[in-house]
């Protein structure tokens, strides 16, 4: 009898729902085997879900479309990258300990051909933000990133350490100096400590764009731009006539890019 | 740790002295090892996922945040 079982409507909404089947049988070790993969592997990426599938036919009298994966897997860095302190929950944040290893799993997956990084980011820390932006600009698949809104900050590294960047035209690229919070010691060692590391940021992204390091520090430490800080806000075609950026786009144009991009990799055109 | 970012301090650490350490536990989800929050009977939130391998760190019912039925966890 419809119902009967479940006073909530939908099957599951109640959290004390008790599972249909049990979801491995008795006996048999939920532990994989090591080595053996979690499920089996189809290069198409189809996922068929067989008891959904029977359950829609009986209840809509329809089958679902086997959802087909896409070669692409899109990577998102919103709000606040967060580093080896957990920042408090008003903060949307991107989980450095997530996105690492997910980058790795995305190199090695055979049915990924390509990782587009879609930043709307406000930075955030400087070791995480390097940490991820490392990882994407090493990876040996074609990364194309797409600034959206905005990519200030640690933002900045991330963008320009995918192989191509677009940035949209109304979107916006913090470029300013680090500074410490917390407490400080009035040292010279505490300014060298900055100093240094500054240069990291600086070093990277001189080294993934075609902004030269004297462009980048006047950037960086210009006055007059911003009301409470020091640096300079790059929006759309700014960041691509100041190097940083290769082109103004939108989805579209950066989607198709990187589908071009994943036909040469298959002929073995070197990845630049 | 060192922030970079155009937001202000106090807007991004408001809070922090009143955070408090939740408890999180380890169970495994179809047998791969995650760290969870208990949010309710019969469930709990993905704090982070443990697991060594790279392919569970793509499962999208495993993501941060997301909320899985304990009664498939062992």
């Amino acid at each position: 009898m419809p119902g009967d079982q479940n006073i909530w409507g939908h099957e599951g909404e109640y959290p004390c729902t008790p599972p249909e089947k049990p979801p491995t049988e008795p006996g048999k070790n939920p532990q994989r085997e090591p080595g053996s993969p979690a499920t089996p592997q189809t290069p198409h990426r189809v996922q068929g879900r067989t008891r959904e599938s029977m359950e829609s036919i009986k209840e809509l009298g329809a089958s679902p479309v086997p959802e087909v994966k896409s070669n692409i897997h899109c990577l998102t860095i919103v709000g606040q990258i967060e580093g080896h302190l957990v920042l408090p929950p008003q903060n949307k944040a991107t989980k450095y300990e997530h996105i690492i290893p997910q980058l790795v799993a995305l190199e090695q997956s055979p049915d990924v051909e390509g990782v587009l990084v879609v930043l709307n980011t406000v930075g955030g820390d400087v070791e995480a933000g390097l940490a991820i932006a490392e990882m994407i600009a090493s990876l040996s698949k074609p990364t194309v990133s797409i600034v959206l809104g905005g990519g200030h900050s640690i933002g900045v590294p991330i963008a320009v350490a995918a192989q191509y960047s677009f940035i949209a035209e109304t979107a916006s690229m913090t470029i300013h100096p680090i500074r410490l919070n917390g407490l400080v010691i009035g040292v010279p060692q505490t300014y060298e400590y900055l100093d240094k590391m500054q240069d990291r940021v600086v070093r990277f992204v001189t080294q993934h764009s075609r902004i030269s390091e004297a462009s980048f520090r006047d950037l960086m430490f210009r006055t007059g731009e911003l009301a409470r800080d020091i640096g300079t806000v790059l929006i759309g075609r700014e960041a691509v006539e100041k190097g940083l950026i290769d082109e103004v786009g939108g989805v579209g144009r950066a989607v198709n890019k990187l589908k071009s991009m994943i036909e040469d990799w298959k002929k073995g055109v070197p990845l630049q | 740790m060192i922030l970079y970012t155009p937001m202000q301090l106090e807007l991004v650490l408001e809070g922090l002295e009143q955070m408090k350490h939740v408890s999180t536990r380890k169970v495994d989800v179809d047998g791969v090892p995650v760290l969870i929050q208990d949010t309710g009977p019969g469930e709990g939130m993905v704090v982070r996922i443990l697991s060594t391998d790279p392919r569970d760190y793509l499962r999208t019912d495993l993501y941060p945040g997301a909320v899985v039925e304990l009664f498939k966890c062992t």
